[in-house]
């Protein structure tokens, strides 16, 4: 984690704040309140996972962050500047990346470092920064050697880190995922999941993962849980997946580790909760 | 038929052809799509076909690979050298069964037919086959530049161009698709009339409209979070340079444009 001082006192840098933001989508038959009250914030390096059933309001809650929506309550700001500001805004979205579920509706050129220059261009980077970007962003996804190729003929996973690559290349602080793994097989999805962690761990960059996969959240610094528009609880994977009450009441599922620990500790046989697969196989050969 | 589509077939080796500024392979487009047309003779043929065959040399790729893209048109061509043999009946009569009559004139119209054709398909061809889907609509917004001042959305137009030809392998591979769905639930497209056969194709534009629709909702927002119209002075990555190489290919170009229109204009005996 980054960490600045600041006359003599140790801070860690924020990158987003929420406060107390609340979004309603207006339409004929009347309004939907996707997003209640949600405050949080996303600090330098962090690696926090959004969990929540369909429909809870991720998606909308993921796009006020970067500016895409507007609160109708509250202010989100990245590094103190409300996204309400229209002239910082494009601004808050390079420094905000967004990364969607379908890679295939995230492309615009049919060239993969025409699609990465994209984002740089429209920033007015220069040409020789914009190329530099771009081998910056595809050596950091594992895909420099696609540079000149098109993206058609690569797999679900490779296509998605291309997608990663350019918002990499508008060099933000912070990268949402929006369920970029869902349309993956397990290949793919490791593969994505490998790149995050990667940039996550070496180059600093804080992520936040909304996600139905359960164990892409076991390696989180910080799980939030939504319910119905609101963030129901906040806390390290240990707290979140130990509370069965919890998981149950937000419709979530355990993941298949903790199912297992949870099991055996239910029959008596271990007493703390185990979190990965790792942990469960070391208290079981305990047991015995 | 998702694979050899002419779009996205951009062959790269590198060659001077490749690295010639987009602007002058439009430029090349036009006298091609030109030349096609004013040909006249077959000695305006033989130039032009000469000359066409220097671009795929100095290009560098396989001459076979050039001629596959006449595949796409096969069907074409052989209908109208078909239609030319039997109802052109100038000149004298080489053969003739029940109403057919095929003379020499018609077997010449024909010949020419068939390389005008194929000449407006390799030369169009070795434009795409040489140059990116983005210089291309580059090229086309350098060239559109001046409309700027009449407030025309120069720029908005190039990326709806580009990403028009992006996602056309994209949704090819959905109509693949979604034809395999219907045919799954029984579907059939080969039987029955014109009429029953457009009822037929509904259940394949519908959806297929619908998921457009998805995409186009999806791709608005990826757009903006890459700070699409983020600011009047946007760069590029690579910008668009007038070299020696394209004064050369303009002169050549145009030399060959105007032995074309004058042996069509009758000046040039050929
Ligand atoms: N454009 C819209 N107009 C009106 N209502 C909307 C719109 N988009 C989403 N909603 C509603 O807002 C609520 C939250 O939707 P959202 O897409 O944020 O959920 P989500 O948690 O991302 O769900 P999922 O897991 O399915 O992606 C839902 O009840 C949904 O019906
Ligand atoms: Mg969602």
């Amino acid at each position: 984690m980054h960490i600045f001082k600041k006359n003599g006192i140790i801070s860690i840098m924020k990158i987003l704040n929420a406060e107390n933001v609340s979004y309603a989508y207006k339409s004929e038959e009347g309004e939907t309140l996707a997003v209640r009250n949600v405050s949080l914030s996303i600090e330098q390096g962090e690696f926090v996972v959004l969990l929540g059933h369909n429909g809870c309001g991720k998606s909308t809650l993921a796009k006020l962050l970067n500016g895409l929506l507007l609160p109708t309550e509250g202010t989100v700001s990245v590094y103190g500047t409300p996204t309400t500001d229209p002239k910082k805004i494009y601004e808050i979205r390079s420094k905000v990346g967004m990364v969607f579920q379908n890679p295939d509706n995230q492309t615009v050129a049919s060239i993969i470092e025409d699609d990465i220059a994209f984002g740089p261009e429209n920033l007015g980077v220069n040409g020789e920064e914009i190329s530099r970007r771009v081998e910056e962003a595809l050596e950091a996804v594992g895909m420099l050697a696609y540079r000149k190729g098109t993206p058609f003929k690569l797999s679900g996973g490779q296509k998605q880190r291309i997608a990663i690559a350019s918002v990499l290349a508008m060099h933000p602080d912070v990268l949402i995922l929006d369920e970029s793994t869902a349309m993956l097989d397990p290949c793919g999805r490791q593969e994505v999941l490998d790149t995050v962690r990667h940039l996550n761990r070496e180059k600093n960059m804080a992520v936040l993962l909304i996600t139905h996969y359960m164990d892409e959240a076991l390696s989180a610094d910080r799980i939030l849980v939504m319910e119905q528009g609101e963030i129901v609880r906040m806390g390290s994977p240990k707290e979140i997946f130990g509370d069965i009450n919890l998981i149950k009441e937000c419709k979530l599922e355990l993941p298949i580790s903790c199912k297992i620990g949870y099991a055996l500790s239910q029959n008596g046989f271990l007493t703390d909760t185990c979190l990965t697969d790792e942990e469960l196989v070391e208290a079981v050969c305990r047991l015995s | 038929m998702t694979r050899n589509v002419a779009f996205g077939q951009y062959y790269p080796t590198g060659s001077v052809i490749h690295r010639l500024d987009p602007r002058t392979k439009l430029f090349a487009g036009v006298v091609f799509i030109v030349c096609a047309f004013l040909a006249s003779s077959y000695w305006a043929y033989l130039i032009c076909y000469a000359f066409l065959f220097s671009v795929v040399l100095l290009s560098k790729i396989p001459p076979l690979q050039v001629l596959k893209t006449v595949k796409a048109v096969l069907a074409i061509v052989v209908v109208s050298v078909l239609i030319n043999l039997f109802f052109y009946d100038e000149g004298t009569v080489l053969f003739s069964w029940w109403k057919i009559k095929i003379t020499d004139g018609g077997l010449l119209y024909a010949g020419k037919m068939v390389l005008r054709i194929m000449f407006l398909v390799l030369s169009t061809s070795m434009i795409t086959l040489t140059s990116t889907p983005t210089e291309l609509t580059d090229g086309l917004e350098k060239i559109m530049t001046p409309l700027k001042y009449l407030r025309f959305p120069v720029h908005d137009v190039a990326i709806i161009m580009s990403i028009a030809l992006r996602f056309i392998p994209t949704l090819m591979e959905e109509t693949d698709k979604i034809i395999m769905a219907q045919k799954a639930r029984g579907a059939s497209f080969d039987h029955g009339g014109i009429v029953a056969r457009a009822k037929a194709m509904l259940p394949i534009l519908i959806p297929l409209f619908v998921s457009a629709f998805r995409r186009a909702d999806e791709l608005a927002l990826a757009l903006d979070a890459r700070c699409y119209n983020a600011t009047e002075a946007r760069t590029k990555m690579k910008v668009l340079r007038f070299t020696w190489a394209d004064l050369t290919a303009f002169l050549v170009l145009t030399a060959c444009l105007t032995i074309t229109a004058l042996i069509y204009a009758g000046v040039i005996p050929l």
